[in-house]
């Protein structure tokens, strides 16, 4: 086959990767290549590697008609693109965001076993019935960078940390396995530490989340520090078995 | 031949004044002599031509024209008092599934050229009816009330309209009360721009002229001496790209809003 495209099986389905080139002539190829060995992958599931070409839901639509074709399900979007990474979500499929970062911060836990791209599809709700959950523990070797406001009806799931540049507004989530780290105003519902991880931590210029959750804490902050007159970062962290938001002490400028 | 604007009027939620508004900004630009087609959108619960007073002339309806029983200039109906402000009116019967977003693109394409603007009134929700309403759309008027519902669903809009790489689009909030807004009750304008990040068109100040004048048929844009409708026609200006200073709703004790009539407070300028 195409060297472009690699299809490889996976414990949770396939996983349908698109190398460099031209995106219609890599859904030709795909086209062509399910045509002829279609029958094998009857009924799967697929995850869609699109590294970082940006793609519309018109293009995202014509790759999940055509493995629809051939009776599987594109069921996740694996992106470094942030539109794809929304355009994926507004139709419904699990978009994983795949950006890597720079210096991966050290943690405590037990490194996960390596994997070139995080394919398994995140559970969207914490769920202790799901078997699945063990599949996407926690990987700090990736994190996600968001550099926008993360708007209502917007979701960002990725299983390392995840820090946006900008304001994460009411009615948006953020599910991270990792830490959240938000530059910016944190007013929508944030869990870090999905699903179980209690070491992880968010902490955000404002933070005032709908719902703060911090593996399997939850915590309603009642007040903003904005709404308390001034505004200063603050670090939600659970201790003692109990969420608490603190001040951002890290570095003391003098009071 | 001139380059056709074809703009759509959406907020998510519903009763925020989508329709208020377009049929409005289509009087106030084209009293500015623009020539203006409004395209009513809500397939099935059409109100474009109940608020222009234009419901007893509709022959047919943009359902027909979709299906082919008419051509595009027998639906087009002109506007009672502006010689060149044309509406596209909604089926009544039906639903939104009788329009597609390529039947909305035809449309808009063979608009192209005729007119200055066409302004599309989009239903409320985020579903078939509001994607045939942005298909065709190159830009965007976000409205919004400081209720936060409705600027949440907005917000939840304009995620929509970026992960579609739509990027052109501006705010009119519109329903505001400034006498709650000093008492801190209701979300100022600045609040509303803090949270949704997107340049301000317009904003209008909650009136009885808009319901006496959507009872009547007539939108409260011809009327320059109101103060809603000098909002509208300043709206329309700053969409022609002209920079019009807001109408001061909110200067404190200044303000003369909470005190006076408007309407004597602007003829006395």
């Amino acid at each position: 086959m195409d060297g472009a495209i690699s299809i490889k099986g996976t414990r949770e389905g396939l996983t349908i990767t698109l190398g460099g080139g031209d995106t219609q002539k890599l859904y030709e190829d795909l086209s062509r290549h399910l045509k002829l060995q279609g029958a094998f992958f009857r009924g799967g599931v697929v995850a869609l590697d699109v590294g970082k070409r940006s793609l519309d839901a018109q293009r995202l639509c014509s790759f999940r008609d055509l493995l629809a074709q051939h009776t599987m399900t594109l069921r996740t979007v694996v992106t470094a693109d942030p539109t794809t990474l929304n355009v994926a979500d507004e139709m419904g499929l699990r978009a994983i965001g795949a950006e890597v970062l720079d210096e991966p911060e050290p943690q405590p836990q037990p490194p996960a076993p390596a994997k070139p791209k995080p394919v398994a599809p995140p559970p969207l709700a914490p769920s202790p019935s799901m078997s699945r959950v063990e599949s996407i523990a926690r990987d700090d070797s990736r994190g996600l960078i968001v550099k926008r406001r993360v708007r209502a009806g917007q979701i960002v799931r990725h299983p390392g940390s995840v820090v946006v540049i900008g304001d994460v507004n009411v009615g948006a989530e953020i599910i991270a396995g990792g830490d959240v780290i938000v530059w910016g105003r944190l007013r929508g519902t944030v869990h870090a530490g999905y699903p179980d991880d209690s070491c992880a931590m968010v902490c955000a210029l404002d933070l005032a989340p709908l719902q703060l959750r911090l593996g399997k804490h939850i915590a309603r902050p009642e007040e903003a520090a904005s709404e308390r007159g001034t505004i200063y970062p603050e670090v939600g962290r659970v201790r003692d078995g109990a969420i608490i938001v603190e001040r951002w002490s890290g570095i003391h400028w003098g009071n | 031949m001139t380059q056709t604007r074809v703009i759509t009027v959406t907020s998510g939620k519903g009763g925020v004044g989508k329709t208020t508004t377009t049929a409005n900004l289509g009087v106030a630009l084209g009293k500015l002599g623009y020539r203006v087609v409004v395209i009513d959108t809500d397939i099935g619960l059409r109100n474009l031509d109940v608020l222009m007073g234009l419901q007893n002339r509709i022959i047919y309806d943009m359902v027909d024209l979709v299906e082919g029983r008419c051509r595009l200039q027998q639906a087009l109906i002109r506007d009672r008092h502006i010689e060149e402000l044309y509406l596209l009116p909604a089926a009544q019967s039906r639903d939104k599934s009788a329009v597609s977003p390529a039947d909305m693109v035809r449309i808009c394409d063979q608009l192209q050229g005729d007119c200055d603007f066409v302004l599309i009134d989009s239903p409320a929700g985020i579903e078939l009816g509001f994607r045939n309403a942005i298909a065709a759309a190159q830009e965007f008027i976000l409205v919004a009330t400081p209720d936060p519902s409705s600027v949440q669903d907005v917000d939840r809009v304009l995620g929509i309209l970026e992960s579609q790489g739509r990027s052109q689009y501006s705010l009119i909030i519109n329903r505001v009360r400034p006498d709650l807004v000093r008492r801190k009750l209701m979300a100022s304008p600045a609040q509303m721009l803090d949270t949704l990040a997107i340049p301000l068109l317009g904003i209008v100040p909650e009136a009885e002229d808009v319901i006496i004048s959507n009872g009547k048929g007539i939108p409260v844009a011809h009327d320059e001496h109101s103060l809603i409708g000098r909002a509208f026609s300043n709206t329309a200006q700053r969409l022609l790209g002209e920079s019009v200073p807001f109408i001061p709703l909110l200067h404190g004790r200044k303000s003369l809003w909470s005190r006076l009539d408007p309407r004597r407070f602007l003829r006395s300028n």
